[in-house]
């Protein structure tokens, strides 16, 4: 998770949305942690549906899976 | 604080103008907000603020924080641009929105039809929905808009019939010029920072009495007795011309005319008001707006723009019409804040009006004034 830390901070601060979209899922798949991986999945949805990114639906859809949405 | 405005509906040859508090009063200012501005179809801008969808950008009328947005199906509409959760401000430049209108405070998103499509973490981390957080109930408040001539204009009340209907009789008299018009770009808008209350604005433009004094460039080939009054009383006022000359090039090339006119535009021109705060004007081979921004009492922002015919017009006429038009208009200013000033004498009642060249001018305080004794009637009855 350092590594992709570090990676998520330098997104955020270049304001690249699409790189946060695919980091936050990482995120998600890394985590063990139902509540953690929904968090970020939450993140990456909501940067995918601001850019109109087409992974919007299928983040929505594993959200909705979970019940999160 | 209600000002006496009987005397501005008396006949215009026996009228006095609106009363001096409507020009340097901050209260009646904002009496007129209400009752005039927001309550009519108001100006607010162009199509070509927002040319292609996804296009947001966001604007303050009167203090209100409004979105101009084309959608993506490509129809312009008008939010105000507050978020429902904690009221944030939504959009803070220009932009292109390419999926979501997202809030940049707690990202809650709205599609650029104004639907609340994501409300994160809303019930807890992670957890993004909450059965008290219907997101149907939750859209961006939209404000009634419509499109005429390139112009946006907003009901920010909600209250006033279709602009269709308000307007019926204009859109009849300039059906002709119903027809796609198309921005000339950046050469063809700009700015005038005016210190003068907005009426003033509209007032100078009504009429064709301050032609040949104001103007004397226009004598040589346009002038008064070349020039008629436009006079609805309870609708819009204007003037116009019978001597229109088309603007030429060096090689005496022109703008190509709009499709279709009848014989009365060879040289006519029309300047109409529309009621409150949109001064348009059509000719032949391009039409213009000045959309009036109120900022204060006694200052407005003239938001002028050029359309023509055709998406792309010669570029060389095209800054030659807009020198032109802005030296005319500049020409006016000392008018509007002459006039402005002259409204901090106690003694002066209004003024007269001309029976014979001012009538637009009195057709327009006339509607101010009925517009305001309504809204005050109506306050009154609450």
């Amino acid at each position: 998770m350092n590594g992709l830390n570090e990676k998520l901070l330098a997104a955020h601060e270049r304001e690249d949305t699409h790189a946060l979209i695919g980091l936050y899922e990482t995120a998600a798949d890394q985590s063990n942690d139902f509540t953690e991986r929904s968090f970020f999945l939450t993140h990456a949805f909501v940067y995918a549906l601001e850019k109109g990114d087409c992974q919007a639906d299928l983040l929505h859809g594993r959200l909705r899976e979970m019940g999160r949405i | 604080m209600a000002t006496d405005l009987s005397g501005v509906l008396r006949p215009v040859a026996k009228a006095n103008g609106l009363p001096n508090e409507h020009y340097v009063d901050d209260r009646i200012f904002m009496e007129e907000r209400d009752a005039v501005l927001f309550k009519s179809w108001s100006g607010v801008g162009v199509t070509a603020d927002v040319p292609e969808p996804g296009d947001a950008k966001p604007i303050e009328f009167l203090g209100m924080p409004l979105l101009l947005i084309r959608d993506k199906d490509g129809d312009i509409r008008v939010f105000q641009n507050t978020c429902r959760h904690r009221g944030m401000i939504l959009v803070a430049e220009p932009k292109k929105i390419e999926g979501a209108i997202r809030c940049p405070y707690h990202s809650w998103c709205y599609s650029t039809k104004g639907k609340l499509v994501a409300t994160p973490h809303v019930g807890g981390p992670g957890m993004n929905t909450h059965e008290d957080m219907p997101k149907s109930d939750l859209g961006l408040i939209e404000v009634p808009s419509h499109i005429w001539l390139g112009v946006i204009y907003v009901n920010v009340s909600g209250t006033a019939a279709p602009f269709e209907d308000v307007h019926a009789e204009l859109l009849e008299r300039w059906k002709e010029f119903d027809v796609p018009l198309h921005h000339g770009g950046e050469d063809s808008t700009f700015t005038l920072d005016v210190q003068t209350n907005w009426k003033l604005a509209v007032e100078n433009y009504c009429e064709s009495y301050h032609l040949p004094w104001v103007h004397p460039g226009l004598n040589s080939y346009s002038r008064l007795e070349d020039h008629y009054n436009i006079e609805e009383y309870g609708q819009y006022s204007g003037q116009g011309t019978l001597v229109y000359r088309q603007l030429e090039g060096q090689m005496g090339e022109r703008f190509p005319d709009f499709p279709n006119l009848s014989d009365k535009w060879d040289t006519g021109g029309e300047y109409i008001t529309v009621y409150p705060n949109v001064l348009l004007g059509v000719q032949r081979d391009h039409a213009f707006a000045i959309i009036l921004e109120p900022k204060a009492v006694d200052r407005t922002i003239e938001h002028i723009h050029l359309f023509y015919a055709e998406p792309k017009v010669d570029e060389a006429l095209r800054a030659k019409n807009a020198t032109q038009w802005k030296t005319v208009f500049q020409e006016d200013v000392f008018v509007v804040e002459g006039m402005q000033k002259g409204r901090n004498g106690h003694g002066f009642d209004g003024g007269r009006f001309s029976p014979a060249m001012d009538v637009p001018t009195h057709c327009f305080h006339d509607w101010v004034a009925r517009q305001l004794i309504d809204h005050r009637q109506r306050v009154a009855a609450e």
